[in-house]
């Protein structure tokens, strides 16, 4: 029965757009899906290693940059008179770019970042998605700055008999996040489940008696990092495609706290708790639109925020499964 | 105008239908603003001008019969809210028409869903020449692009005394700012003016001293000044700071107000490219509107400053009801073909648009009108 | 020449004011191990306060200063019976999320008491700089900078001499003891969150007349306050404000002379330096706090 549960999960939300089609509880979601994909990939840091990074929205950044950028193609100087030039390439390829991207920034950031810990990573990490921030605002030649990057290609896919069809419909979009999802959650709870995964627990729950046992802390953390990275990255290559334009602002430190409050909501350290905070912390400002004042509409999010991290401090999942009866 | 009479008196008969069930029945326009974050005040101006347009207008009886419903969304000053907003807004609400988006970013955020969904939309601020030159039919722009209001300032050069010879800028680093850097250099070195440095300051920054002490430096008779009215009002106080000792126009539309009730020293004085200069009403090219405008507003007890820029909301709604009322139905795709024929007298001036961009995707483009305003120990007065 | 020198007194005149913000965040994080993501939104609320009792009241403004700072120190307050009071046994991420919850919550409260349209605080000061040579500085700038030496050194001699100060400090090294020795930690936690608030409103009241009043102001004075803590190795007040001049200057001449676009990327990447040379800050751990 539990492990039948979340596939029945899937199989609803699949049907959602042929049971029950309207366009924008469709666009809602599928905007809400991709930061739940970030949310996922956010949870192997914070959940699993303990370690709070808030500028995870860089590798989020990254991807939408690195997917827009190969969609695009540019050309640049890099000096000396040499240009690299890129041509236009199709969607996909960017996808797999922007997680490789992301994925080596996520490896930089490891190493650099792994040998601070607690408020020290914290506030590196904010300093990291500001310097790429400004990059982004700066590096006209290549983002065109605060001009941003427009007219990005929607996503394609090769379909059987279809051939190569661009995504235009919000049906499509939908499903696509949905897709991405769930090889991210299933990404993420292999990872957990390995070796890796027992050697983070091991980690956040004694490091020095896992540095005694002869875990390589660093080695493990760095892995981890690459991988919540490189989803990430999956993450901005969606959003880039679904939103069209990609400019400074997609690394914006609201972005972060948005992915880092659906996971304490819905419960860090557990599969199912960035999907669960997810789904309430993308709604949120969605269903309060319209119905009040637009300054309220922030105090009420800001509120939701405080309230769940001080009554809900593990977030709603385990408080759920402690409710359940034990046999 | 036989056109123009036979459909006020269809709105004339439409009250009579009303009765019989049409009575809530309102045309809604639906209109995205920054109202929070970094922006939200130029926003909530513009939003405000919309607002008394919508209040106006009611009072003269709707359009078609019907009332006016303004439903309006925060972008929250960024891309992806923009997106979101234009989709609550056309999806939820139904709306058939849209006005936004303030910044050219926004703006360029919600082109593609405008396609997507078949929605046309009047820009009311976005300066950035991509907005209608990239063959989206569905925008509308009343706004001017920096080269316009370059070009437009240009003719206006003769008023300056001693004449401009060499310029330098100080833009905020976004498309707005670096495009009027652009493009009055452009207008202007075609006028014989040598171009010097261009310093840029990102939009939050608020010391201004590294900028302002390199533009001293040169040998610059005439700094440029373009980003939003607060870093402008910094601006201004830091060129005191800092001894600039050169002349300073703002470009954009904005003023800084605050400098009439916090005047510089003596002796400092600056000039402002204004789209709508509330001081002087009468001067405006169609002075009654403006007078409306301008009176309704202030019974409201906003800022006065907000006028400058709130006028392009107002503009923007009297622009869109108009092409409601030429389309005879409030359906998108009518009110799209409509928009082309709008011809009317706004607070800026005539509103009507030409072609501009690719050929069988042209956007309609406003040609509007710039006045220049010198502030001197906080006094206004139009150059 | 003349730039260098102008540059120098610009410099000097930032460099003490991030001083000054940087020193409440270190004495919060010092005492209470808690990011106070709220400092940003104190500043503003100290801007905000200075605002309404001058142009609204009528208030002399050095009084306005001292009141929109005992104004910071009375919401520093609440803040942490309401909030942080709870959260003592919590672990830092959540106190972290908590704090940003309360900076959205003060943020958008203020934009929707003020309006989002920047104000200018009118002041006693001339309008006109004062000219040294190829040097010009505002008077105001001048008394900003004084009255921040004044606050730190006061500050400093309050942790160095004072019974509070002995308590913050002790409560510093060693929580448990120092309760068992009779420190009231909870008020000692209190005091700390509301003096360092008060250092924050303060900061906000001395700058707000210098620059505008807008309820974004926090944002990126929130993200610098963070930077100059880094620099100076989180929990050192010395540290803190060798961290606020270190990038009031590098700030200045790299926008100066490097790139005006890249000016507050610079701060920034300074950190990411530091970190990666001497993760301990410019000032070694062991001289933390006081």
């Amino acid at each position: 029965m539990s492990k039948l549960l979340p596939w029945l999960f899937v199989a609803a939300l699949a049907l959602l757009p042929v049971a029950f089609p309207d366009p924008y509880l469709l666009a809602v979601l599928t905007s809400a899906g991709i930061f739940i994909i970030g949310a996922i990939s956010l949870n192997l840091l914070l959940g699993y290693t303990g370690q709070l990074s808030l500028g995870h929205v860089a590798f989020f950044g990254l991807g939408a940059y690195t997917s827009a950028l190969a969609a695009l193609g540019f050309d640049i100087g890099i000096g000396f008179g040499l240009r690299i030039t890129l041509a236009p390439q199709p969607a996909w390829l960017g996808f797999i770019a922007a997680i490789v991207v992301a994925g080596g920034f996520g490896w930089l950031l490891g190493r650099l970042a792994f040998r601070v810990r607690g408020a020290y990573f914290v506030i590196i990490t904010i300093c990291f998605a500001q310097v790429l921030r400004m990059v982004a605002l700066n590096w006209i030649e290549l983002t065109q700055g605060p001009m941003a990057l427009i007219s990005i290609p929607p996503f394609s896919l090769w379909l059987p008999g279809q051939g190569v069809v661009a995504l235009y419909s919000k049906a499509q979009n939908y499903w696509l996040v949905l897709a991405v999802a769930v090889v991210a959650f299933l990404v993420v709870r292999q990872v957990v489940e390995s070796r890796i995964g027992r050697a983070l627990v091991a980690l956040r729950s004694n490091e020095s008696l896992a540095r005694s046992v002869g875990i390589r802390v660093t080695h493990y953390l760095v892995i981890a990092a690459v991988i919540s990275a490189g989803i990430a990255g999956a993450a901005g290559s969606l959003f880039a495609h679904y939103v069209r334009i990609v400019d400074p602002d997609v690394f914006l430190f609201i972005y972060t706290v948005t992915m880092v409050i659906m996971v304490i909501t819905g419960g860090k350290g557990t599969l199912w708790g960035p999907v669960v905070g997810g789904l309430i912390f993308g709604l949120i400002p969605d269903l309060l639109r319209g119905h009040a004042a637009p300054e309220a509409q922030w105090v009420a999010y800001g509120v939701a925020m405080i309230l769940f991290v001080m009554f809900l401090p593990r977030g709603i999942v385990p408080a759920l499964a402690s409710l359940r009866p034990r046999p | 105008m036989l056109n123009r009479r036979s459909v006020l008196l269809a709105g004339l008969a439409m009250p009579a239908l009303a009765t019989r069930g049409f009575a809530a029945d309102a045309i809604k326009i639906g209109m995205t603003q920054p109202l929070t974050g970094a922006v939200a005040a130029s926003g909530n101006y513009v939003a405000n001008g919309a607002k008394i347009a919508t209040e106006v207008l009611n009072r003269a009886g709707g359009v078609l019969g019907r009332p006016l419903e303004l439903v309006l969304e925060d972008n929250k000053s960024n891309p992806r809210e923009a997106v979101a907003s234009v989709e609550k807004l056309v999806l939820r609400d139904r709306v058939p028409v849209l006005i936004g988006a303030w910044s050219s970013t926004f703006t360029l955020a919600i082109m593609p869903k405008l396609m997507e969904y078949k929605v046309p939309m009047v820009v009311e601020t976005s300066s950035a020449a991509r907005i209608t030159t990239s063959g989206n039919p569905y925008v509308f722009r009343i706004a001017p692009t920096s080269e316009m209001e370059a070009v437009a300032f240009a003719g206006l050069l003769g008023k300056f005394s001693p004449p401009m010879r060499k310029i330098d800028f100080l833009s905020v680093n976004n498309d707005f700012g670096r495009g009027a850097a652009e493009k009055f250099a452009a207008s202007l070195a075609a006028r014989g003016i040598t171009v010097g440095k261009t310093e840029t300051m990102t939009p939050e920054a608020t010391d201004l001293a590294a900028q302002l002490t390199a533009l001293k430096q040169t040998d610059s008779d005439t700094v440029f000044v373009t980003t939003g009215v607060e870093q402008m009002t910094l601006a201004l106080r830091q060129a005191v700071e800092q001894r600039l000792g050169k002349r300073i126009v703002t470009t954009g539309g904005s003023f800084p107000d605050q400098l009439i009730a916090n005047p510089l020293p003596a002796g400092n004085e600056s000039f402002h490219i204004l789209f709508y200069a509330p001081w002087f009403p009468e001067r405006a090219p169609h002075p009654a509107i403006a007078a409306t405008y301008t009176a309704e507003w202030n019974k409201k007890g906003w800022e006065f400053a907000g006028l400058t820029e709130g006028f392009r909301g107002y503009d923007a709604m009297l622009t869109v009801v108009e092409a409601i009322r030429l389309a005879g139905k409030p359906e998108a795709e009518a009110i799209r073909a409509a928009l082309w024929n709008v011809k009317i007298p706004g607070v800026n001036g005539d509103i009507a648009f030409t072609k501009d961009g690719p050929a069988g995707q042209e956007s309609g483009q406003n040609r509007p009108n710039v006045s220049i305003l010198k502030l001197a120990e906080g006094k206004t007065s139009l150059l | 020449m003349d730039q260098l020198l102008q540059h120098l007194v610009n410099g000097t005149v930032l460099g003490g004011t991030y001083a000054l913000l940087g020193i409440g965040l270190t004495l919060i994080f010092g005492v209470m191990r808690v990011v106070n993501f709220t400092h940003g939104e104190l500043y503003a609320f100290g801007a905000y306060m200075t605002y309404a009792f001058v142009s609204l009241l009528g208030v002399n403004f050095y009084l306005a200063l001292a009141l929109a700072t005992l104004a910071g120190v009375a919401l520093g307050a609440a803040l942490e019976l309401v909030l942080l009071r709870r959260m003592r046994r919590a672990d830092i991420d959540s106190v972290m999320l908590v704090m940003i919850g309360a900076s959205l919550v003060l943020q958008n409260a203020e934009m929707w008491a003020w309006g989002g349209v920047a104000k200018l605080i009118p002041n006693p000061f001339a309008g006109s700089p004062l000219v040294l040579g190829p040097v010009s500085v505002l008077p105001l700038r001048l008394f900003v900078l004084g009255v921040s030496a004044a606050l730190l050194l006061g500050f400093w001699l309050m942790l160095d001499r004072t019974r509070a100060g002995v308590a913050m400090r002790a409560t510093f090294q060693d929580p448990e003891t120092a309760a068992l020795m009779g420190v009231r930690v909870g008020w000692v936690n209190t005091a700390t969150f509301a003096i360092g608030s008060g250092l924050a409103a303060a900061a906000g009241a001395l700058l707000g007349p210098v620059f505008m009043v807008s309820p974004t102001m926090g944002d990126l004075v929130g993200l610098k306050a963070f930077a100059i803590v880094i620099l100076g190795g989180l929990g050192s007040l010395p540290g803190a404000t060798l961290g606020g001049f270190a990038l009031g200057f590098v700030e200045e001449f790299a926008g100066g002379y490097l790139s005006t676009e890249y000016r507050d990327a610079f701060g920034f990447l300074l950190i990411i330096l530091v970190l990666a040379l001497k993760p301990q800050g410019l000032v070694p751990a062991k001289e933390r706090i006081g």
